[in-house]
């Protein structure tokens, strides 16, 4: 065996038992079988039974007659689910990227060898280890209009956004839940990254600092080519998750102030449980999968091609 | 004793009897008899997590205990009682026996056939306690929220209601009380209109650096603080508090939408102007929050769900306790009809239970009135009375809550269950965002009226069942 060198892949598999090369007749399937038959039972069969749902006339939870796709025309010609996706593709637009930004750079602030590094690295883990719950009570106390801590003391008080409150404005609230989940999973982002950048091998660098390259250098042609699979697995599923926030949302906003922050999982929700229309929120539910389907498979595919990730 | 009395006094007790047949029976039933056939069933019941409820969590036991019958008395939060019990019912699960509905979500249930009418158990003799006595139940709130088409859904449990609620120690204060009266030309007191609402409101607002009560204020005070959140009760305080005093309502007779009507606009106008003497967040204050910033001591008036004053206006949760006034929810000075923000709800059977009757007994002890007489005895006078009678206990009476016992007993008067209407979550939804927005200043109540009126029409051209 000898040692890996840049770009060279480690083996995904360990030699077959059987002593066969890309074989192993059952063995393989039997180790895989637990995994795929959990995923078939928690995750393949709600979401088929989500589609006969989307494909009925529903009328209290009752499954009625056979609607063809007349609750997907309702859904499509309804303009607060199309508000709703607009929200939460705003919403990801925005977090995501500063969260990625920032974990970066977070990270390579911490590869450098930072004084107490082995205090702050268990502290970052505090905001990302928080049940949501707990997170939006935090930040209804840190943001509340007239006493929160954070907007009386810091902004309020100075005469900033006086007569209304951040969670209340129509036009802050939105940045006022990215700021929240900026807060709760750049650490997140940037304990992932800083792992993946102490597993990155030093023969590069060297070489690289014997050629005489700079640190920017070293970075863009080594660091960043380097990461890019694990950025491209850490960032969609981040994506994947961002656009899923539901529990901070309806904790500080539920939704408002009007529509303002209301996101698509918000608006599944309302449409299950306080309008109790299930035909729609189905339907709802498998265009939100379509489109991550197309997105996730779309990113799949260049993060594989592009940058050897996966 | 003479003996022509001796010989008179066992014949007019006799007549008496024969006048009153309810006495004997009364005094005869008992819960032990009627629950013998049901004894060692188990029933599972559902209901929501508040102070009161936990007081009567305490004396299930009682209950278990006289008749046999084992009771699983789950509290669950306001949201999840709703989501959970409704998706229990109308998936025909049956987890639960009984379970707890507040009056919006009457509509759809009763629509779906989920609810079990009580009728023929209130007919039957073995089961229901003669002295029941259902005309003490207090109205409109009980007919309002168990009667429909001639049939009855439970009992009223829980009669949450809104009162009007204001800083004492401020409406006594000798300056404030001069200043008010010259500018405004009447005795500062707490509201019994709208209109002196909005008076007290405009007065109290004052700036960090001026005098409240003789004290330079460190920080803005304001005049009222409302519910103002997307969600929540914000919408039907709105109704309730505001548009029906102002002459208007979301339907009509028939149930059809009537949101714009000019007496919805000009009340809703009305409620907005309120917000310019409001706290910056009042858009995020929830019914939860109202309380807390008034304990806090920021604002001067309220309208406040009585059940979570009572949790404020204690000793050790407000510096502000014992120093607060209380009325009923105020009129319109202009109006013909008065009303108020109130919240009868009731624990109704499932149509999926397999115990009805030893559930129907569990549901006729938790109003009876002895449980109720133990209920507040057990809260220390602090609970919200279901019926008539309740007003004239000890415990209520010599309560330190007296006075807002008597503004509770004003806003009763006047307060109903929401209308029966299946979709009315949705239509909700659609006016509480709309109003919020007039309350934020972002549409006029003309063009939110307008809005609501269309997408409610959108939603139900007949609305009420």
């Amino acid at each position: 065996m000898h040692p890996l060198t840049p770009g060279e892949r480690a083996p995904l598999t360990l030699p077959s038992p059987h002593g066969r090369e890309g074989g192993g007749g059952w063995f393989p399937y039997a180790l895989i079988a637990p995994a795929m038959l959990t995923l078939v039972v928690v995750a393949l069969v709600p979401f088929l039974y989500t589609v006969y749902l989307s494909l009925h006339e529903i009328r209290h939870a009752q499954v009625g007659d056979w609607a063809g796709l007349a609750n997907y025309r309702t859904l499509l010609a309804n303009p607060r689910f199309w508000h709703s996706a607009g929200i939460s593709l705003l919403f990801i637009a925005i977090a995501v990227p500063l969260e990625f930004g920032l974990g970066l750079a977070g990270a390579l602030v911490l590869n450098q060898g930072v004084r107490l590094r082995s205090l702050i690295i268990p502290v970052l883990f505090v905001p990302t280890m928080m049940a949501p719950v707990v997170v939006a009570i935090l930040w209804k106390i840190m943001l509340a209009g007239s006493w929160g801590l954070l907007s009386y003391n810091l902004i309020e008080r100075f005469g900033i956004l006086t007569g209304t409150s951040v969670l209340a404005s129509p036009s802050l609230a939105l940045y006022a839940l990215v700021l929240v989940d900026v807060w709760q999973w750049t650490p997140f982002m940037m304990l992932a990254f800083f792992a993946g950048l102490q597993s990155l091998p030093l023969t590069p660098y060297r070489a690289a600092a014997v050629d005489g390259a700079s640190d920017l250098q070293a970075f863009r042609r080594l660091t960043l080519p380097l990461m890019a699979p694990l950025m491209a697995v850490i960032g969609l599923l981040r994506l994947i998750d961002a656009f899923k926030v539901f529990d901070t949302i309806f904790l500080l906003t539920g939704g408002g102030p009007g529509t303002a922050t209301e996101s698509t999982s918000l608006f599944v929700y309302k449409t299950v449980f306080d309008f109790w229309d299930l035909g729609p929120a189905s339907a709802t539910a498998v265009v939100i999968w379509i489109m991550f389907f197309v997105f996730a498979n779309g990113f799949y595919q260049i993060a594989r091609r592009k940058l050897g990730a996966f | 004793m003479s003996a022509r009395r001796r010989i008179w006094m066992p014949l007019v007790a006799v007549a008496m009897m024969a006048v009153a047949p309810g006495f004997a029976a009364a005094q005869a039933w008992s819960y032990k008899d009627a629950a013998k056939p049901y004894a060692g069933r188990s029933i599972t019941i559902l209901d929501e997590v508040t102070p009161l409820q936990e007081h009567m969590r305490t004396l299930v036991p009682e209950f278990e205990k006289a008749t046999g019958i084992k009771v699983d008395y789950q509290l669950l939060n306001h949201f999840e009682v709703i989501s959970k019990g409704q998706a229990d019912m109308l998936s025909g699960r049956g987890a639960y026996d009984a379970v707890m509905l507040h009056s919006p979500q009457m509509g759809l249930l009763l629509d779906a056939g989920v609810i079990r009418a009580i009728d023929d158990l209130l007919g039957n003799k073995a089961l229901t306690n003669p002295g029941l006595d259902r005309a003490d139940f207090i109205e409109p709130a009980a007919d309002s929220l168990t009667r429909f088409r001639g049939k009855t859904y439970g009992f009223l449990n829980w009669n949450y209601n809104v009162v009007y609620w204001a800083r004492g120690d401020l409406f006594g204060h000798p300056e404030e009380k001069a200043a008010f009266k010259k500018k405004y030309g009447y005795d500062l007191a707490p509201a019994r209109t709208l209109q002196q609402m909005r008076d007290i409101a405009e007065f109290f607002t004052r700036k960090k650096g001026e005098k409240l009560a003789g004290q330079t204020l460190d920080s803005d005070f304001y005049g009222i603080v409302m519910e103002g959140i997307k969600g929540g009760t914000t919408l039907w305080t709105v109704l309730n508090a505001f548009v029906k005093n102002f002459g208007g309502d979301i339907f009509d007779a028939e149930g059809k939408p009537t949101v714009n009507r000019p007496e919805n606009v000009a009340a809703v106008k009305f409620w907005a102007d309120l917000w310019k003497f409001s706290p910056p967040g009042q858009a995020e204050y929830s019914l939860i929050d109202v309380p807390t910033v008034m304990g806090n001591g920021i604002a001067a008036q309220t309208l406040a769900w009585s059940d979570f004053v009572l949790g404020i206006d204690q000793p050790g949760k407000s510096k502000l306790a014992g120093k607060f006034v209380y009325a009923g929810s105020p009129a319109n000075a202009q109006g013909k009809k008065r009303s108020a923000e109130t919240e009868p709800s009731g624990i109704v059977i499932s149509k999926h239970s397999k115990q009805p009757e030893a559930t129907y007994l569990f549901l006729q002890w938790m109003v009876d009135k002895s449980t109720q007489q133990m209920l507040f005895d057990r809260s220390g006078g602090a609970g919200v009375p279901i019926r008539t009678s309740t007003w004239a206990l000890p415990s209520v009476k010599q309560s330190k809550f007296a006075p807002l016992y008597a503004a509770m007993q004003d806003s009763l008067r006047y307060g109903s269950a929401k209308p029966k209407a299946p979709k009315l979550f949705e239509i909700m939804d659609v006016l509480v965002g709309l109003v919020q927005e007039v309350g934020l200043g972002k549409k006029t109540a003309e063009q939110a009226m307008k809005e609501g009126q269309e997408k409610v029409q959108a939603l139900c051209a007949k609305c009420t069942l």
